[in-house]
């Protein structure tokens, strides 16, 4: 016969044993759960590193009708396609927060920036900065004034600029905002100039 | 040379006989109406029956190119296909088959189906209603109907009066190419590129100078027939809404046909094009533009002030047209195309959109303005170019009168599609909610405000843009 204290024990350990495993499973859960979340936290390319400057960003102000520049520390690498990257992204970053200026769509960034010569440069944007992008004349112009101004002031030789939306050319930008052609940074300087 | 009246008669008939007598059977026509455009396409006879080509028929509707695979060709049309093979009897339209009571032709590269499957084609591409006169051969796509009326007035120059719905212009040169003659019992007015339509047969009115005035659909074109006793003179007036005809004076009752158009004959000739105005209500179909909260969206508020710039500039004597006249996709490319082939004089996109309040108004702004490569052409991209100093008039004219109005006004340049793309003068006009609330974009009284200043503003600088490419 088994000694009445052995069961005990052995009750206890095997008790022990399923708590620990609900435990684990629970935690591996959560941790999932929360690798998950940072990875759609993730920006679309990886973070670069880089010298923190201190830059002048012209920001849409919806309410005002205006754009005004305002400063802002960034970290931007040496390499001059990075560098426009994080420009621009660091102007989306505003739009982006809670309560924001000019508000864009959720999911809204650059995918990819690049120069087909040395003074033409092609911004690639995720299919959310154009789907989500509110409709309307002015808040389309203000949002392509306000990247192409800050991105002039800050990586310099750039005269022509065209958007592509997830690769691919678009018409408009919400229905109004020519996307198809190359903008000229000079007449956009002007165009901003009206509204600054 | 001098012809005398006799000769010049005789010579006439004997052409008429000569025709006769050849049998040579005039060239048939389709015609088909819209809010955009009006075109003809052949009307060919193949073993009895009449066939059209699709191509001829679909593309100015904006379909797309045809493509051929095998012996089946595919169109696409308002995102519904077509697909139609060689020498069957069958059609898919739209993911659904049509018989076609004839079989599809392939000529000379030319996809041709049967004049009867016109409208169940249509009718199931197009999202609007379509109306088919087959025996006249004139097709109207949504409600593009011109009406008439006529006013008979006695007295010592008897004279007839046909008011129009929309501004007409028949035919210049009709009598050449339908071999009819005109002659003092009658004076017929040939309509092909102008969707006429009336109830009206035969109208008497007694037996002097002009005795009656008939009603009738041919060939692709509608005709009004004069009868008298006297050669007509025919005087057209009022931007083409207005043709009188009345008993031509004693010293140039000499002179045989009626010229055409003939007020203001000497300024008609300067300018052969006639002036018009293309309003654009922007979006429409599955592009809503800009939402304002519950059902409000732009598409449907830019269409309401359409019709209202509409009303307000005919009610100064100024043609329109517009790009769309009900809930449609159009493309910003198709709209350019469809004002730069119409030759518009001045071009008008409507436009609802937050933030701020009033009214903006925009003139082009061309992003990368390049010269002409060679010759007249120019990129698509800045089509405008050409126009864009007569762009800023307007816009400045139109501005001045919207804040005579009292209405907060702000003019700006701006890269827009397909301003751009535009060839005539062109500007943009965007109604802003005032204080925010949405509901505002709907008032008509808001409406009927901004649609007399747009239409003072064109009517201000109209002389400043006629005759000019």
């Amino acid at each position: 016969m088994i000694p009445r204290h052995f069961q005990i024990t052995v009750a206890l350990v095997l008790l022990a044993i399923l708590i620990s495993g609900v435990i684990i499973i629970h935690m591996t859960h959560k941790e999932e759960a929360l690798t998950l979340q940072a990875a759609e936290a993730a920006p679309v390319a990886p973070i670069v590193g880089g010298r923190q400057e201190h830059i002048q960003l012209l920001l849409a102000y919806d309410e005002d009708q205006a754009l005004r520049w305002r400063s802002a520390d960034v970290f931007l690498p040496a390499d001059r396609n990075l560098r426009a990257r994080e420009t621009l992204r660091s102007v989306l970053a505003q739009y982006l927060q809670m309560p924001s200026p000019h508000p864009l769509a959720k999911g809204t960034d650059i995918k990819d920036v690049y120069f087909i010569n040395d003074d033409t440069m092609i911004v690639d944007t995720t299919a959310a900065f154009a789907d989500g992008h509110p409709s309307g004349i002015l808040l389309e112009e203000l949002t392509l004034a306000s990247l192409i101004e800050t991105l002039t002031a800050n990586v310099p030789g750039i005269s022509k600029i065209k958007f592509l939306v997830d690769g691919k050319e678009r018409e408009t930008l919400a229905g109004h905002a020519d996307l198809m052609s190359f903008y000229q940074t000079a007449v956009v300087h002007e165009l901003a100039k009206e509204f600054e | 040379m001098r012809w005398s009246k006799a000769g010049v008669g005789l010579a006439a008939v004997a052409l008429y006989f000569a025709l006769a007598v050849s049998g040579a059977a005039p060239e048939q026509h389709l015609t088909v109406y819209t809010s955009q455009t009006n075109y003809s396409l052949p009307v060919l006879d193949h073993g009895g029956k009449s066939y059209v080509s699709v191509t001829d028929l679909l593309l100015p509707l904006g379909a797309t190119k045809p493509i051929l695979k095998g012996k089946e060709w595919k169109f696409a049309l308002n995102k519904a296909e077509v697909r139609l093979t060689e020498g069957k009897e069958k059609a898919t339209i739209g993911g659904k088959q049509v018989e076609l009571g004839g079989k599809v032709l392939v000529e000379n590269g030319r996809v041709m189906l049967p004049m009867d499957t016109v409208l169940p084609l249509l009718g199931r591409l197009l999202n609007t209603t379509v109306d088919f006169h087959q025996p006249a051969m004139r097709v109207f796509v949504g409600n593009t109907f011109t009406r008439f009326t006529a006013d008979f007035k006695n007295g010592d120059q008897p004279s007839l009066v046909l008011n129009f719905s929309q501004p007409v212009k028949p035919d210049a040169n009709h009598e050449e190419k339908r071999g009819v003659l005109t002659n003092t019992d009658k004076t017929t007015l040939l309509f092909t590129k102008d969707p006429l339509v009336s109830d009206l047969k035969t109208q008497q009115y007694g037996d002097g100078v002009i005795q009656s005035l008939s009603f009738s659909e041919e060939n692709g074109a509608a005709l009004l027939t004069v009868s008298g006793n006297k050669l007509l003179q025919v005087v057209r007036s009022d931007d083409g809404k207005t043709i009188t005809l009345q008993a031509q004076a004693p010293e140039v009752s000499a002179v045989p046909p009626p010229v055409w158009p003939s007020v203001p004959s000497t300024e008609t000739q300067k300018r052969p094009l006639e002036f018009f105005v293309m309003i654009d209500p922007s979006h429409g179909g599955t592009d809503k533009g800009a939402s304002f909260g519950g059902k409000l969206v732009e598409k449907d508020i830019t269409l309401r002030l359409a019709r209202d710039l509409r009303k307000e500039l005919e009610e100064r004597g100024i043609a329109v047209r517009l790009l769309r006249e009900s809930d449609v996709d159009l493309s910003l490319d198709r709209r350019a195309e469809i004002t730069n082939e119409q030759r518009a004089g001045i071009y008008v996109a409507l436009h609802a959109g937050r933030p701020g309040k009033g009214v903006r108004v925009y003139a082009p702004l061309l992003t990368n303005p390049q010269q002409p490569l060679a010759g007249r052409f120019l990129p698509w991209e800045s089509a405008q170019s050409g126009a864009i100093s007569r762009s800023q008039t307007v816009a400045r004219a139109v501005s001045d009168e919207l804040r005579k109005k009292g209405l907060t006004v702000t003019s700006l340049g701006m890269p827009l599609r397909p301003l751009n793309n535009i060839a005539a003068p062109a500007i943009a006009v965007e109604l802003a909610p005032d204080e925010e609330d949405p509901q505002s974009l709907e008032s008509q009284k808001r409406h009927n405000n901004v649609a007399a200043a747009i239409a003072l503003g064109i009517v201000q600088i109209r002389s400043q843009m006629e005759g000019r490419p």
